[in-house]
């Protein structure tokens, strides 16, 4: 699985869910239209997704999602078609949503993410877990190998219902 | 091998131990309401036959926009609703709800040791009972429903240990607050924080909730509290008033991946100035001259400005963090007898605590006051209904986040404890309950 895209570079550390995606936008009840609301907490996300309107990869600062649970921020990324997110760290629940819904969290180095932020085009080979940016040298990182497979295949949910049986046993035996 | 509280908790709930040190872990209890949980619910429904796990192992309510503001949250209501009614969840609707954080506590739902997620942040609230709880996404929170389990990598354990003891003027605000301005606004990820120490056994449950709502805000998964005397009191006096749950406690000689010790007499009364809950200064402080220029640009302040000079143009009391009983009766005993001089919004955290206040007569100081008396919602802290602030304008929040727009577009939001905020709406500007008796004049 390759994904290739240009970058958007959001050189700032703490951008928070709110920011991704405000809470007035929290009122379906599925995950439709989040899209069109993407970075409309930021104050200047709406003008950034102007001057990059191809990136499909963001490149961010430190501990990217931070903040409210809301799976909708990676919902907002995917519907306007974002792929990845490189950064050098990440809130738990929000690294959690993204590999649940085949959206890449890429943790990498400080010094590397603020290389790539530089940077055009990113394409990644998510199987073998490296990348490479513009001409550059290739890059490794690392996933999650239990959460990677939902990223290749989906199936976030059927994983969990597969482990009911073993769930069932487990409690009887409680 | 002597363990964490924490550890004790987890060990208790693992199914199975899975690839890259992840766990299958046991959920007790989840929690469901109705911003988060109508996708999963849905995709349940259409994908799984409509199966739960176990609908007893699960609470739901309206809370976050109550009731419905529109046709849309009208919508997520009424499917948490009717999916309730289906499968014969406990449901707790408009007139009998609260903010999830509020009410499960409150109704003796979660008892000690037990594992609780809900697909909300402040989910960690409940670690004030000594149980596991976190938040987590729709998804996940649909996997717990459908399969009774989370996948989580687990988590290291941070001993958050508060010596001597809280002194007077200072709250469990001013403690979460001063934790996150010492570990910093991302120093709790991938930890538990385990708090220990005289100053915490002295915390109310109440206070003890309040400290854990905002561990979250370090990026920690959770806080933890061992249960003691005051946890069992407490348990005793819900209307579930549940019984046979552990004592655990960590061992005396546990190891902790990360420590930190707190001297409890030294918390001041803080005000946040900045955009993230680790940016506070006293409230007889300054904003410091090496504050981030981009939050100060943000918040429109000016390094050296003294806190007790910056005007607000409304205030609100409400929250997940601070919207219980005692947190009512300590806004009460600094608006007694005065004026607010700003809109003021006071939202209880559940229509039980509405009714306390009401058998107390607070209602009356808070309209007696100027004030708007509300029912239970989340209201306003996270910008989505009951009073939303207009672009450039400044709160003053017994609420948890102070993010760039978190309580409306362009909005500014300073974080304290609800005696604070009472005595700034009062002299509409950030200003300590101290002053209030003889009110000082506004000077920067």
């Amino acid at each position: 699985m390759i994904v290739a895209g240009y970058v958007l570079p959001i050189p700032r550390a703490n951008i928070d869910t709110d920011q991704i995606i405000p809470a007035r936008h929290l009122t379906r009840i599925d995950a439709e239209g989040m899209g069109e609301h993407l970075f409309e907490g930021m104050a200047d996300g709406v003008e950034l997704l102007a001057r990059h309107p191809e990136a499909s990869i963001v490149v961010a600062g430190e501990n990217f999602g931070c903040g409210s649970s809301r799976e909708h921020a990676a919902w907002a990324l995917l519907g306007r078609g974002f792929s990845a997110v490189i950064a050098p760290s990440f809130a738990r629940i929000f690294s959690e949503n993204a590999y649940t819904n085949a959206l890449l969290p890429i943790t990498l180095p400080h010094h590397t993410v603020e290389m790539l932020m530089a940077t055009r085009h990113i394409t990644i080979d998510v199987v073998n877990e490296t990348l490479c940016a513009d001409d550059g040298e290739q890059i490794r990182f690392a996933l999650d190998p239990l959460r990677k497979q939902f990223v290749l295949g989906g199936g976030f949910l059927n994983y969990l219902q597969a482990k009911i049986p073993a769930v069932r046993a487990w409690e009887a035996m409680r | 091998m002597p363990r964490s509280l924490f550890d004790k908790v987890w060990d208790a709930h693992v199914v199975e131990e899975l690839p890259g040190g992840n766990a299958l872990v046991f959920m007790d209890l989840t929690v469901a309401h109705e911003i988060t949980t109508p996708p999963g619910a849905i995709a349940i429904e259409r994908d799984f036959d409509d199966q739960l796990y176990d609908a007893r192992r699960i609470v739901s309510m309206i809370d976050h926009v109550a009731p419905a503001k529109d046709s849309a949250t009208a919508l997520q209501a009424q499917t948490v609703r009717t999916w309730s009614k289906r499968h014969q969840i406990r449901f707790h609707d408009i007139g009998d709800n609260g903010i999830c954080h509020v009410l499960v506590p409150e109704r003796g739902y979660v008892t000690p040791g037990m594992t609780v997620c809900c697909g909300d942040s402040h989910t960690c609230t409940l670690g004030a009972l000594g149980a596991f709880a976190l938040g987590i996404g729709t998804t996940a929170q649909a996997g717990a429903m459908l399969a009774g389990c989370l996948i989580l990598q687990r988590p290291k354990v941070m001993q958050v240990e508060v010596t001597g003891a809280l002194t007077a003027g200072a709250t469990a605000k001013d403690l979460a607050l001063s934790v996150i301005a010492t570990i910093g606004f991302r120093g709790g990820t991938g930890y538990v924080l385990e708090y220990s120490g005289s100053a915490i056994r002295a915390l109310t449950m109440e206070q003890r909730m309040t400290l854990c709502n905002m561990a979250i805000e370090a990026g920690a998964t959770t806080g933890i509290i061992a249960a003691d005397e005051t946890t069992a009191a407490y348990l005793a006096a819900t209307p579930a008033a549940p019984s046979g749950w552990p004592l655990q406690q960590a061992d005396p000689d546990a190891e902790y991946a990360a420590s930190v010790t707190i001297d409890g007499s030294a918390i001041r009364p803080v005000v946040s100035w900045g955009t993230n809950p680790g940016e506070c200064s006293p409230i007889d402080g300054i904003v410091p001259f090496d504050a981030p220029e981009e939050s100060l640009t943000y918040m429109d302040l000016r390094p050296g400005q003294r806190m007790s000079s910056i005007a607000v143009d409304q205030a609100f009391i409400g929250s997940c963090t601070n919207s219980r009983i005692g947190d009512l009766r300590a806004a009460a005993d600094v608006l007694r007898g005065q004026r607010v001089s700003v809109p003021t919004i006071i939202t209880p955290g559940s229509q039980a605590v509405r009714r306390q206040a009401e058998r107390e007569g607070l209602h009356d100081i808070f309209q007696d006051a100027g004030a708007l008396w509300t029912h239970s919602s989340c209201g306003p802290c996270l910008g989505m209904s009951m009073g939303v602030l207009a672009p450039g304008t400044r709160c003053i929040s017994s609420s948890n986040r102070n993010f760039p727009g978190r309580m409306g577009d362009g909005g500014r939001v300073h974080l304290a404890a609800p005696a604070v905020v009472a005595a700034s709406a009062i002299l509409g500007r950030l200003a300590s309950p101290a002053e209030i008796d003889a009110p000082a004049a506004v000077s920067a």
